[in-house]
């Protein structure tokens, strides 16, 4: 490696690990209110599309951010009525809506494409970059600073994870957990698209069908590393960041252990911290769909 | 559950009949995903016709589409029980398409390595793909029973460990050496399945799909362990009290179940691709699930509702060349469905319970 290395692989782990993070959040967030969020793989990757065609056809990153936000929410609210009002189990909505969303995503894009060209190809990057951190970097470490301090330091954090716990205990201390669960999901949402925004746009600059390639679930796998805490989840993403700026790296240089390895790390890792860390600091009611008695 | 549906038929005479038919809600989320996807090709300025038309007649017109489409039936079929199975016990299976993957390469490791008659050779190779997908569902099944892990968030992680480490493995120690991208040797001829015509040209692996899907029924609506196995699946503690070996019966559903996944990838690479390379796969494993709960009680209506879904991915290519519309489309046909159909099965639970009110 050459002189000056360190800074270059820094900041490649943090373009790296951004996306996780916004996502990783969501994870979090949603889990922590009780409702498993595997659709965060599928809503990245319409996020990561609509914030793409905000900036493509209104010429501003920030419209294209808001845009993504935008299909998040929609989606999200989406996914919250089926697995919080109807409910439905929520593991196999989460999945068959990745599948959807795979699907949908590919078909806009195309029929975008047919409308404006540009669509296939780079977007300008994005301005208010301050030593080569994009905005969406600061963002998302302010982000999860604030999210610990909300989820641990204040009242409504406190009932968000009381219904994580116990969903029926929590309604008898009078919170609408139905209600509550949909918001959540539905802002968690918001937050995942924002991860997919955060990689076209902040990123890649362009779209390609399955953009995502499984970071939802790498974003999955930090916020169980992390359990389900907004700081440890973030560092877990920044660790998988250098991972994926290891392989990188490793294969430009075409040389030393194959980069696959590398990008094992996230997965054994995570393997490793639930067998050490078993059922511990889990939410406890995560999963079960509340229907009221 | 069968009391208040009671109810809900007694308020509306007319529709009990449809609603009650165990077909009903596939019926209706098939029709409605349908009418999604209609309504998404005349966006595109295809008429839904032409587009179905496409879809057929690039999955089933002509010797050689029919038996791809056939083909690809198997591997669905297979990694479809990989899900079912396990869940009868109370375990979701998401890892089916990482137990696929290193079953596939295991089978190649087996006929590229080890020399002999070839029924002995071909045999020892389907063994090790079931053996490495079962392997491959060890760690979290252990994670579950020992600690209490959630399933689903482990087999994902699988999931994506096995994909990096059949990457690195065909990239690296089994690469092709004379190939320019990531790809085992093939395997050598004598060593793949034997393929027999019987109108289309297909090889053994649909005996024993057919086979493992008829046993599975067998198996889960003929026998005790079956009614054992809905017991752990249904309620745990319940058949634990009542002398059931809760944790042994899940163990075993989940092992022979990701021993299906693993037999689907060593009977693809055996079968039909003939080499492991990047990207040789397409997304069985994950498909498996939708299929898997389309099924729903009958694990038979999995070799029905396999062959629809072969048929959307072996015709969705000719479908885009012809008409222009994404393959991808077919993405929403397969994911859509199950969408519906669980919703429709919630609303269906839960709407006694709304009128109670």
């Amino acid at each position: 490696m050459s002189e000056g290395w360190l800074a270059p692989f820094l900041l490649a782990t943090l373009r790296a690990a951004t996306p996780l993070i916004f996502c990783a959040l969501s994870v979090v967030l949603a889990e922590r209110a009780g409702v498993i969020h595997i659709g965060v793989e599928g809503v990245m990757l319409a996020g990561a599309l609509a914030g793409l065609l905000g900036v493509v056809f209104w010429g501003d990153a920030y419209v294209g951010i808001l845009f993504s936000l935008l299909v998040g929410l929609i989606l999200g609210l989406l996914l919250a009525l089926i697995t919080v009002y109807l409910p439905s189990d929520q593991v196999v909505t989460g999945i068959v809506f990745n599948i959807f969303s795979l699907g949908v995503t590919s078909f806009i894009f195309r029929l975008a494409a047919e409308k404006n060209a540009a669509v296939q190809a780079l977007i300008p990057v994005m301005p208010g970059s301050v030593f080569g951190l994009s905005p969406f970097m600061v963002l998302a470490l302010v982000l999860t600073v604030f999210m610990w301090w909300f989820m641990f330091r204040t009242g409504p954090g406190l009932k968000i994870r009381s219904m994580g716990e116990d969903a029926h205990a929590a309604h008898a201390a009078g919170i609408n957990v139905v209600i509550t669960r949909m918001l959540i999901l539905t802002a968690a949402a918001a937050l995942s698209a924002l991860g997919g925004a955060a990689l076209t746009i902040g990123w890649v600059r362009s779209f390609t069908d399955n953009i995502t390639l499984g970071r939802g679930f790498i974003a999955l796998a930090a916020a169980y590393c992390g359990r389900w805490n907004p700081l440890l989840a973030t560092a877990a993403c920044i660790l998988f960041g250098a991972g994926e700026a290891l392989a990188f790296r490793a294969q430009a240089a075409g040389e030393g252990l194959n980069p696959h390895y590398f990008l094992m790390i996230p997965y054994l890792l995570t393997l490793l911290v639930v067998a050490v860390a078993g059922k511990g600091r889990a939410p406890a009611d995560v999963g079960r769909p509340y229907v009221r008695r | 559950m069968q009391a208040k549906s009671g109810t809900a038929m007694m308020l509306n005479s007319y529709g009990k009949r449809f609603w009650d038919l165990p077909v009903a809600v596939p019926v209706l989320s098939l029709l409605l995903s349908f009418l999604v996807v209609a309504v998404m090709a005349v966006i595109f300025g295809v008429s839904p016709g032409t587009l179905l038309g496409a879809l057929f007649e690039g999955a089933l017109k002509g010797r050689f589409a029919m038996a791809s489409t056939v083909k690809e039936t198997i591997p669905l079929a297979l990694a479809s029980l990989a899900v079912y199975l396990p869940y009868r016990a109370g375990f979701f299976n998401i890892g089916g398409q990482g137990q696929l993957q290193v079953g596939a390469i295991s089978a190649m490791v087996v006929v590229l390595n080890v020399s002999g008659p070839p029924l002995m050779v071909v045999t020892l190779a389907v063994l090790a793909a079931m053996m490495a997908g079962l392997l491959a569902v060890v760690v979290p099944l252990l994670l579950k029973i020992k600690r209490g892990a959630s399933e689903v968030t482990t087999t994902i992680m699988m999931n994506f460990a096995c994909i990096q480490l059949v990457n690195a493995l065909i990239t690296g120690a089994m690469k092709d050496a004379s190939a320019f991208f990531g790809t085992t040797l093939p395997a050598p001829e004598q060593y793949r399945l034997p393929e027999f015509t019987l109108g289309v040209t297909v090889h053994i692996g649909i005996f024993i799909a057919l086979l493992l899907v008829a046993g599975t029924y067998w198996l889960t609506s003929r026998t005790t362990f079956g009614v054992r196995l809905k017991a752990v699946g249904s309620k745990p503690s319940v058949a634990e009290a009542s002398g059931i070996a809760v944790k042994k019966m899940i163990a075993l559903a989940v092992l022979g179940g990701a021993a299906c996944a693993g037999l689907a990838g060593g009977i693809q690479a055996l079968g039909v691709v003939y080499r492991v390379a990047e990207g040789w796969s397409k997304g069985w494993g994950f498909t498996g699930i939708p299929i898997a709960f389309l099924a729903g009680k009958n694990s038979l209506a999995i070799i029905p509702i396999a062959f629809m879904f072969a048929i959307l991915e072996t015709g969705a290519r000719y479908m885009q060349f012809m008409t222009g519309v994404p393959a991808a489309l077919i993405f929403v046909f397969q994911g859509l469905p199950v969408l519906v159909f669980v919703s429709l099965n919630a609303w269906r639970s839960s709407k006694p319970n709304k009128i109670e009110r």
